[in-house]
């Protein structure tokens, strides 16, 4: 089995960034994962919508980032939602305490409705 | 010859990795083959690829002070329902009890940033052993895979 490389796609609606991430994250491109979302976040999202549906793996060069784009975003204002991860990168985000730092939604849809609340 | 051989019931998967942060996803590579090969469950899959990652990340980006090409050696043993990982390198000596356990209780605003990559993976591997062997560091890590506990379901 290959690595899948990490890939980006954001798309912006009302205000609002979906990113969905694809591949893994690890030591290896973690920075370059942060500094593809710092060049997609405006400072007038009213929220980033993170879909890891198609993102097989994240260590905790991953969650770094993840942490520091989560801080970014609580200073500007920015509701941030995480959405869609696997039962493995459920376990992961539980065991660093990251569930309860970050909303995480199901779906995208529970995201995007989560946004109301 | 060990006993373990002796019994011939068991995998065994060994290679060597360069001090480089894309080596981990060669590793990851080899890693997922050994375990689909195997029937390794995923959540078990992960555990090893997450703590080989840590432990490779740590090695490669401060376990070594001359700028110079070294290999680490890994060692991925299946006896039974025990999965074994040995990460053996010639890095500089490293504390991996130093570290306080970072607090998971804390808000996005008070959270410190790192620290978690020893502490993830002592969470995910049921055992976790270092010791200082004539100049390399040499990590043991240990986990039941959920073989057994799949296949009776």
């Amino acid at each position: 089995m290959e690595s899948e490389t990490l890939n980006l796609q954001t798309k912006r609606e009302d205000d609002v960034l979906s990113a969905r991430v694809g591949g893994r994250i690890d030591g290896s491109n973690a920075a370059r994962f942060e500094e593809m979302l710092r060049s997609a976040i405006e400072e007038s999202d009213r929220a980033v919508i993170m879909d890891f549906e198609q993102l097989l793996y994240i260590s905790s060069a991953g969650l770094r980032a993840v942490l520091i784009t989560a801080k970014s975003l609580w200073k500007q204002g920015t509701t941030f939602v995480l959405c869609s991860l696997s039962d493995q990168l459920t376990g992961v985000f539980a065991s660093s305490g990251f569930d309860r730092m970050v909303k995480i939604r199901g779906s995208r849809s529970e995201a995007l409705d989560s946004l109301d609340e | 010859m060990s006993a373990a051989d002796d019994a011939g019931n068991n995998e065994l998967l060994q290679f060597s990795v360069a001090n480089d942060l894309r080596e981990i996803a060669v590793a990851a590579d080899r890693i997922d083959e050994f375990c689909s090969a195997n029937g390794i469950p995923p959540a078990t899959a992960y555990a090893i690829n997450l703590s080989v990652d840590e432990l490779l990340t740590n090695t490669i980006s401060y376990g070594y002070e001359d700028g110079g090409e070294h290999r680490i050696d890994l060692m991925i043993r299946l006896d039974g329902d025990v999965l074994a990982v040995e990460i053996s390198d010639d890095g500089i000596e490293f504390a991996p009890d130093s570290a306080d356990d970072p607090d998971t209780n804390a808000s996005i605003e008070d959270r410190p940033i790192g620290g978690l990559g020893i502490f993830l993976t002592r969470k995910m591997m049921d055992s976790f052993d270092y010791r200082r062997d004539e100049g390399r560091n040499i990590v043991t890590l240990t986990k039941k895979t959920g073989i057994a506990s799949q296949e009776n379901q």
